[in-house]
């Protein structure tokens, strides 16, 4: 007897957890889905992300304090000095090394250099995924502005110098006025 | 009733004297089988895409959105194309002859089975008195395609998955014949159309799941057999990708491995079709009573109302096919034989106990 009424409750129990199953996936079913489809459409990604870095480059001031802070040393850059100015030739980071551990972020004086959200950059070839941050390449067009002015007025002041020392009637002759100068900063741009 | 064919009816008519009949048997055929096999692939490529639409949306995914522009309705027409032009491959050490019969065989014997379908009550194929035998005994054929694919391929793992196969089938084909017989002996037809024209009283409810307290629990061991013997999950054995890479169809690719897929989704229609016609009323519903009354039997409008009835009651089963699959976790060989034995067939024993005692005493 026993026997006979557990193989009808196995009987019942099949027939009633399948229409339970049933019943949820059902509500799933008719559920909007939950997933986005993603190329066309993304999810929200957290502020604190640590995507792909980008820089502000007109506020950085090439201290390679982030290239220094860097445990794989996946920062490279290159900027040549005129005075105050930089003449930016390059700011390279090597995503095939990159940890994204954020460390180069920090060391930053500037806080110029930052990690974004954008995490997706698929290429066809090794050699793309080394990304140059640079947004321009030689000198802004503020530093180049900047730069005339200040030569302008030395060379004014070299003018008056020149005058003046003219005018206290030079002994010697004057020495050809080297401007102690670039080598034309407008080379590249 | 005669075995014929409806086309050949119709060449009859249409042809000019003096034309040889096995000409226009022929044509008949050529048509037909052209018909049919047409039929069923449109429909198939609609039942993959609406499996993995139906998975992904239970899955709380979307499934294939790009193919085609609406929601990916072209997603089987790419999976075709790209398994067309797949290499062909056959392994090295296969049994060559076998291993390429193997999926036409499948084809051939679903393809068979499905011929003793009708489409609408005067469109059919072939006119059989022992339609549901014809089908019974067609697709049960297919399992030898399914062994013959696993022996040839010359892989543990396509021979585990047919030796499967036919162990599930053989404990599976005895509760499935029998909760047939529980309609049958209600309806008293083994002939399709027969069997839905029997069913049209009642303003086209007079199903033979109402006539017979025991047609339901028949139709619920129908339903789990019919699972079993199309391979479905939870009833996966055969293929069981989790345990045998794909079982039977391991060392299958492109158009012959498509052609095993075919099968699939012809044997889950043709299951289907067979629940609807001796379960669920076949061609007969209000709509087609209503049909009935206003154009009158054999009307175009009857006619197409009937083909759609019975079309949307098979795609139904097939959306209970594959709720099931999306729902329930598959079960382990020794649990598929212990359900066969142990459960299905006597289960099935007495609900025909059952079924012949009410009808004999109502």
């Amino acid at each position: 007897m026993n026997a006979t009424k557990t193989y009808f409750k196995n009987v019942w129990d099949s027939v009633a957890t399948t229409l339970v199953g049933m019943r949820i996936t059902g509500k799933y079913l008719l559920q909007k889905p939950i997933t986005v489809q993603y190329p066309d459409e993304r999810l929200p990604i957290p502020e604190r992300y640590r995507g792909i870095h980008y820089l502000e480059q007109e506020k950085c001031i090439d201290c390679l304090a982030c290239a220094r802070a860097c445990p794989i040393d996946c920062i490279e850059m290159d900027a040549v000095r005129h005075g105050k100015e930089l003449e930016w030739i390059s700011f390279t980071l090597d995503y095939q090394k990159c940890m994204f551990c954020e460390l180069c972020v920090y060391p930053c004086p500037k806080d110029c250099i930052h990690m974004g959200t954008e995490f997706a950059f698929v290429t066809y070839d090794r050699s793309e995924l080394k990304h140059d941050l640079l947004s321009f390449k030689g000198m802004a067009k503020e530093a180049r502005i900047r730069m005339k002015e200040a030569e302008v007025k030395k060379k004014e002041k070299e003018a008056a110098k020149a005058a003046a020392a003219a005018e206290k009637g030079a002994a010697k002759p004057a020495e050809s006025a080297q401007a102690p100068g670039s080598p034309d900063p407008e080379g590249q741009a | 009733m005669d075995g014929g064919n409806i086309f050949l009816t119709l060449l009859e008519k249409v042809a000019p004297e003096g034309v040889p009949g096995w000409l226009l048997a022929l044509t008949a055929a050529v048509v037909g089988i052209a018909i049919l096999v047409g039929f069923v692939s449109v429909l198939v490529m609609f039942a993959v895409w609406l499996e993995r639409k139906v998975s992904g949306h239970i899955q709380c995914r979307y499934g294939p959105m790009y193919a085609g522009g609406w929601h990916g309705w072209a997603q089987s027409v790419a999976d075709g194309v790209k398994l067309l032009a797949k290499e062909d491959l056959i392994p090295l050490g296969s049994d060559k002859p076998l291993f390429v019969l193997a999926p036409a065989l499948m084809l051939a014997a679903i393809f068979g089975a499905l011929a003793a379908m009708p489409l609408s009550p005067s469109v059919y194929f072939t006119n059989l008195n022992l339609g549901l035998f014809a089908i019974l005994a067609m697709s049960s054929m297919t399992t030898i395609g399914v062994v013959m694919a696993g022996w040839a391929s010359n892989s543990k793992w396509a021979l585990y998955g047919s030796m499967r196969e036919a162990a599930q089938v053989v404990a599976y084909e005895i509760p499935f014949g029998i909760s047939l017989l529980v309609p049958i002996m209600v309806i008293g037809t083994l002939n399709l159309g027969e069997a839905s024209a029997l069913q049209s009283g009642w303003y086209g409810m007079h199903w033979v799941m109402f006539q017979n307290p025991f047609v339901l629990p028949a139709f619920l061991l129908f339903f789990t057999a019919a699972l079993a013997e199309t391979k479905r999950a939870p009833f996966d054995l055969p293929e069981s990708e989790s345990e045998l890479v794909a079982g039977f169809m391991t060392e299958y690719s492109g158009i012959r491995w498509s052609f095993f897929f075919l099968e699939e989704y012809a044997a889950m229609f043709l299951m289907s079709v067979v629940a609807a016609v001796f379960f669920l009323g076949g061609f007969e519903s209000p709509l087609t009573h209503l049909a009935r009354e206003s154009f009158g039997r054999g009307s175009v409008v009857h006619e197409l109302v009937a083909g759609l009835t019975l079309l949307v009651k098979a795609m139904f089963g097939i959306f209970l096919m594959m709720w099931l699959r999306w729902t329930l976790p598959r079960v382990r060989i020794d649990q598929v034989m212990g359900m066969g034995y142990k459960y299905l067939t006597p289960l099935a024993l007495l609900c025909v106990l059952g079924a012949g005692i009410w009808e004999a005493i109502f």
